[in-house]
């Protein structure tokens, strides 16, 4: 390898963030779904000629990593890179090959200059359908893989520049929108395109020898700042234990287990003792744990550390086979955020036992994704679907945020006027939760309340929710943040408490769904909290008087 | 026979600049004078005083002074703002804490979202409902209003936001929510969210009205001592404010609205943009504003600035049209560092004003990109701010040579490398800034102003694929200079969610409407009938879609034709933007917008001004593609009208422009500076 010049290696690294921003731009410019557009559920990535990640454009975090060991696998067990020719266009979507979850289609295409292949260019979209037994592909009630959709193993989408229309049509054929699922797809096949010609243009400057020198630079640079961060944690061991409620359709609660090795400039975390897979949807894969962790460590480490796969290279991940985080074929995953953010709460919970003023109390962790399908008197049918959010953990540097999108994941909110001008609902209430972030020194953030009423002659309501057995953690003291719950007032005032998930539960017009999100953790000893601060909450109404006395402070001493 | 004037004056935190133009002539005056930041109207009219008796003019002649001020932005940044409250429909008075849960910093463990401007404990709900369509579907509980008022009485408030649920399609509750506020809490600002930005998506508009309810105090303040010293001091002139938008408005509308001015900083720069692109015959220009701590890019395509309908103050988001920008953290400032990856990396940490680049004297030790330019020959020591600020080369070099251990490079391939990787992150930012909009670099001109941009522009330039650079006239006061030539815009919208095909008569009732506010705010502007000028444009979007984009048309004509062209020119466009159109989709319509403008008379630009031409420039050595070469030297207002061929540097008082080899520059006409590049390398 030739030697470069750190000048050399910015400039290209420069170069390199450009061409996954560009092709990042061209799906969001050229794809049709909401999801794209609006919640911005999409991932660009450039890999070196070996298919390392060495420049990526995510704002999800749990896409971090997810290309990179989805290629890494794709080429280790499926095409071999010998075999990959230029104007390749490869796909997958399959779990069990590399992928997330089946919504969550897979593009890559290799760059070749003057006869040689110098990179590999990636996209990750999640499509709005991809079939299965409900609408969204989120089937609460899936007991295998088969039935949340179509698998597409790897394999050649277009092979030499040639489009193989006839995997298209199998695809659309299977899923209910097929519109939206071409656009996306030629959205992704378009960004593949621009990547790669920001490849070679990138290569016609510096010369395929300076870009392999710079990238393998990068990537060393990576992994030596995360070493440096690694070492600057004391040395030690942590074990921590996290319960999930349940997968849906059977009796939880699930255990997730780690332990925390960390020598040196290394890390080791091993999931032993965690659960077998279950019958359920929320089952996760090497590559989705392995998001998670890589998320939390990032994150932990606090570090300006560009992400790529250097970063990786200090880090172990031992998991025992056929778990609820190294699920085999073919449990059902659609659902994975259920146990994939907890994964990321069980490491911060170890970590916290090594650094704990570096870490922040659990935040509520799930994204609470639900779905109301109307039919109106007119029979026009639609599928209102939403995800809501609650408090993050208080922290040394102060209480966690309230209604924030956290953790692994980072979509916004649907506007409620938005929402009421295109379905047959009405919004009561949408409203902060008093009392609902654990106290602590630092409190935790506070969850939301949303409510709202059918007024279609029918509905079914659907939620995939968690929070509402095992509260977010406090730290250091701190007390745990509040569960989740979900109300249904039916239109002649009786009063039923759902299930964390829910699959089809008719609603009629007048129904009213309330939905309670958990707040964050606590941080710290509440009795350190200053009265001064406890008396604002109680201005602000973030705690209410009985909510106060948990601190144990003298209120009238607080009120002063 | 004096010749009326016009007067431009940007106040900023250090100079409040004054350009004056002479209508009659098309002859234009620049002045500096210090900033006054107590009350700055004070310093704008001991400036314009000042600057009539330099240039011998009759301060009687002033017709027009047109103001840029920071004092709403300053009033938000430094969080200087009286107590506030906010009036919501029952059951969504946390909608100001909810804001839309996006977060920015991704592994942030400290998730500290900007805290709201209202207290949760100043949020009062009160009992209504209106549907998306304006139906009431539940009546306004008035006493309940009244109950809020004097609890708002009691919070001792100075200005209350009112924002309603759907009250864009509707305005009736929030009007009379604000009417029994009003009785009971005189001398409170109140804002209607109906009226400061009546468009659907309730957080938007409720973070807007809030931002103007808090403003009004502090603005109305202003303008009303700046009306009493203009009266006394320019009698018969009247005043505009600029607005985001990169127009002007009237004093009262600036005082009901002050939220219009929060991002108005960009808009001189921005009509400067523009009015240089006219006079250039460059209608595609991509313009860049480089200065201590920020590099900004802004668009003009096909003659027009590219605008946005919203954007955001510290996190705040502002939903009103503004000019649109890309920022990133790059300025003569920018520290070079390298990190533990061994990586040399500019920024986004800046030196800043204090103690500023090392070389700078000041106590500073990073090393800077002025310090790198400076020990690159493309700054001069002795010649820095004409000579007022001379520079301590040897200390940029300390500064440089600890970087230079890190990385294992000499001082100056260390100084060319962080001068490398400044200039392609400002290609990038550039390069992106276009490409977003489906545009191509190679197209534009490169426009560069601000204080440290000269000494990068043809580089970046090179990078892109630019092949010409316009260095303009009035550099470091080119904000004053664009102010000058801005018009009176008012925008007003409605929102109207529907089948295009069917809204017809609904469009051309609120046509109507809006034309007729139009027609008010230009007189209370002064605006003759003759000089006004009517802008429509349809937002539309494809049924069921969640984005929509700004349909200009041509006349208010709302009937079956007018209609599908509106649509026809629809599919054009999202073709343009998004690679493909669905013409077989109905076409959905969301609001109907008008740019009512005022204009202003745009005489020709004088030019009697060329100066005389020096024979010979002085030579210094400078970095140009890897070693020191010689380098000719000329003070800009000594180029007369010769082409100078590159390596050169051209030294005006407050900055300096850099031409490579390959490059050859010359002044035009109008008093530009342009580089083009002549031999590809």
């Amino acid at each position: 390898m030739t030697a470069i010049s750190p000048v050399r290696v910015e400039i290209v690294r420069n170069a390199l963030v450009a061409a996954a921003e560009e092709m990042s731009i061209t799906i969001w410019r050229t794809s049709r779904s909401t999801v794209v557009r609006e919640i911005l559920d999409f991932s660009t990535a450039v890999f070196d000629a070996e298919g390392r990640q060495v420049a990526q454009s995510a704002r999800i975090p749990v896409h971090l990593n997810s290309m990179s060991a989805c290629l890494e696998r794709l080429i280790a067990d499926f095409i071999p890179l010998e075999r990959w020719d230029d104007g390749d266009v490869i796909v997958t979507n399959d779990p069990y090959s590399g992928g997330q979850h089946l919504p969550d289609i897979q593009t890559f295409r290799p760059v070749f200059h003057e006869g040689r292949r110098i990179a590999i260019v990636g996209t990750l979209c999640h499509h709005v359908d991809v079939g299965g037994g409900a609408p969204g592909s989120y089937y609460a009630d899936a007991r295998e893989i088969f039935q949340e959709g179509i698998r597409i193993p790897p394999l050649k989408l277009a092979e030499k520049g040639v489009l193989n229309q006839a995997i298209v049509d199998l695809v659309l054929a299977n899923v209910r929108q097929p519109d939206e699922t071409s656009g996306d797809l030629k959205a992704q096949i378009a960004a593949l395109g621009i990547g790669a010609r920001a490849m070679e243009r990138i290569a016609a400057k510096y010369g395929a020898a300076d870009l392999a020198a710079a990238t393998s630079a990068i990537l060393d640079g990576s992994e030596t700042m995360m070493r440096a961060a690694i070492a600057g944690l004391p040395d030690g061991a942590a074990d921590f234990v996290e319960w999930v409620d349940d997968d849906g359709q059977t009796e939880g609660p699930i255990r997730l287990q780690v332990r925390l090795e960390k020598q040196g400039d290394r890390i080791r975390l091993d999931f032993a003792g965690s659960s077998p897979q279950v019958q359920g949807p929320v089952n996760n894969t090497r590559a989705m744990t392995c998001s998670a962790v890589y998320y939390a460590l990032l994150a932990a480490l606090g570090k300006d550390i560009p992400a790529n796969s250097g970063c990786y290279r200090p880090i172990e991940v031992v998991l025992p086979e056929g778990s609820v985080v190294d699920a085999r074929f073919p449990a059902p995953v659609t659902g994975r955020m259920v146990v994939n953010h907890r994964i990321a709460t069980a490491v911060f919970g170890a970590l916290a036992q090594l650094v704990p003023d570096r870490i922040p109390a659990a935040y509520y962790a799930i994204s609470y994704v639900y779905a109301l399908a109307t039919v109106e008197a007119s029979g026009r049918r639609r599928v209102y679907f939403d995800i809501e959010v609650g408090g993050w953990g208080g922290h040394a540097g102060g209480d966690g945020a309230s209604a924030l999108s956290c953790g692994l994941h980072n979509n916004t909110n649907a506007p409620i006027e938005m929402v009421e001008a295109k379905y047959p609902v009405t919004f009561l209430r949408y409203g902060l939760v008093p009392d609902s972030g654990g106290p602590g020194r630092n409190r935790g953030g506070l969850g939301l309340v949303r409510e709202f009423r059918l007024d279609a002659p029918v509905g079914s309501l659907s939620t995939n929710f968690e929070r509402f057995k095992h509260p977010p953690y406090g730290i250091g003291g701190g007390r745990p943040g509040s569960l989740s719950r979900t109300t249904l007032t039916r239109a002649d005032g009786s009063v039923e408490a759902l299930r964390s998930k829910v699959s089809g539960v008719p609603v009629r017009a007048g129904d009213v769904i309330t939905i309670e999100t958990s707040g964050g953790g606590g941080w710290g000893d509440p009795a350190e909290r200053p009265a001064a601060r406890i008396a604002a909450d109680l201005a602000d109404g973030m705690v209410t008087p009985a909510g106060a006395a948990r601190y144990g402070t003298d209120l009238n001493e607080a009120a002063e | 026979m004096t010749s009326p004037l016009r007067i431009a004056v940007d106040i900023g935190g250090t100079f409040t600049d004054i350009e004056i133009l002479e209508a009659a002539t098309g002859r234009v005056h620049q002045f500096k004078t210090p900033s006054t930041p107590s009350d700055p109207s004070i310093g704008l009219i001991g400036g314009i005083k000042a600057a009539a008796e330099r240039f011998g003019l009759d301060i009687g002649a002033v017709e027009h002074i047109l103001h840029g001020t920071t004092i709403a932005t300053n009033a938000v940044l430094e969080r200087k703002l009286p107590a506030g409250a906010i009036v919501t429909t029952a059951g969504f008075e946390d909608l100001l804490q909810i804001g839309r849960h996006g977060r920015r910093d991704v592994y942030a463990i400290a998730l500290d979202p900007p805290a709201p401007l209202v207290p949760r404990r100043h949020a009062y709900g009160v009992p209504e409902r209106i549907g998306p369509d304006g139906q009431v579907r539940v009546p306004l509980d008035e006493a309940r209003v009244a109950a809020v008022a004097d609890r708002l009485r009691e919070a001792g408030v100075s200005a209350v936001a009112v924002c309603l649920l759907h009250a864009y399609a509707n305005p009736a509750h929030e009007r009379r929510v604000g009417e029994i506020l009003a009785a009971a809490l005189p001398g409170v600002a109140i804002s209607l969210s109906s009226d400061i930005s009546p468009e659907i998506r309730e957080y938007e508009r409720l973070s807007t009205t809030v931002l103007n309810a808090m403003l009004i105090p502090v603005v109305s303040g202003y303008t009303r001592r700046l009306s009493d010293r203009i009266a006394a001091e320019v009698p018969g002139s009247h005043i505009y404010l600029v607005q985001s938008n990169g127009g002007v408005s009237g004093l009262a509308k600036a005082g009901r609205e002050p939220a219009r001015l929060l991002l108005s900083g960009p808009s001189g720069g921005a009509a400067a943009a523009r009015r240089l692109s006219a006079e250039l015959g460059e209608p595609d220009l991509v313009a860049v504003d480089m200065g201590g701590t920020s590099f900004d890019v802004s668009v003009v395509h096909g003659g027009q600035v590219s605008m946005v309908t919203e954007g955001d103050i510290d996190g705040l988001p502002v939903r009103l049209p503004m000019v649109e920008m890309r920022t990133i953290g790059a300025g003569g400032g920018s520290i070079a560092w390298v990190d533990d990856g061994g990586r040399l990396r500019i920024g986004p940490q800046s030196a800043g004003a204090q103690p500023g680049p090392a070389c700078y004297g000041r106590g500073g030790t990073d090393l800077t990109v002025t310090d790198a330019n400076l020990i690159l020959g493309r700054l001069e020591a002795s010649s820095f701010m004409g000579g007022a600020m001379p520079l301590d080369a040897a200390a940029a070099r300390a500064a440089a040579e600890r970087v230079a251990r890190r990385i294992g490079l000499g001082v100056d391939e260390t100084a060319a490398g962080a001068i490398s990787v400044t200039n392609s992150s400002l290609a990038t930012a550039i390069r992106l800034s276009l490409f977003e909009k489906g545009l191509d670099p190679e197209d534009f001109a490169l426009l560069s102003f601000g204080g440290a941009g000269g000494v990068h522009a043809c580089e970046v330039a090179e990078d892109l694929g630019i092949r010409r650079v316009v260095f303009p006239p009035h550099a470091s006061t080119l904000s004053a200079w664009g102010i000058l030539w801005s018009d009176i815009v008012h925008d007003l919208a409605a929102t109207e969610i529907g089948l295009l095909a069917e809204a017809g008569p609904r469009l051309a009732a609120a046509a109507v409407r809006l034309r007729g506010e139009a027609e008010r705010l230009l007189a209370e502007d002064g605006v003759a009938e003759a000089d006004r000028r009517f802008e429509w444009r349809m937002d539309l979007r494809y049924a069921g879609q969640a984005f929509d984009l700004a349909v200009p048309i041509d006349d208010a004509d709302f009937g079956p034709a007018g209609l599908e062209a509106a649509a026809a020119q629809f599919h054009a466009l999202h073709r343009r933007r998004f690679s493909y159109d669905e013409p077989a989709t109905p076409v959905e319509l969301v609001a109907l917008r008008l740019a009512a403008v005022g204009r202003l008379a745009k005489p020709a630009p004088d030019a009697s001004e060329a100066a005389a031409a020096a024979a010979t420039p002085k030579t210094r050595r400078a970095w140009a593609r890897g070693a020191f070469v010689d380098t000719a030297v000329w003070a800009r207002s000594a180029l007369g009208e010769r082409a100078v061929a590159g390596p050169a540097v051209i030294e005006e008082t407050y900055t300096s422009s850099y031409v490579p080899p390959g490059w050859e520059a010359r002044l035009e006409r109008s008093g530009a500076l342009v580089a083009r590049r002549i031999a590809d390398q």
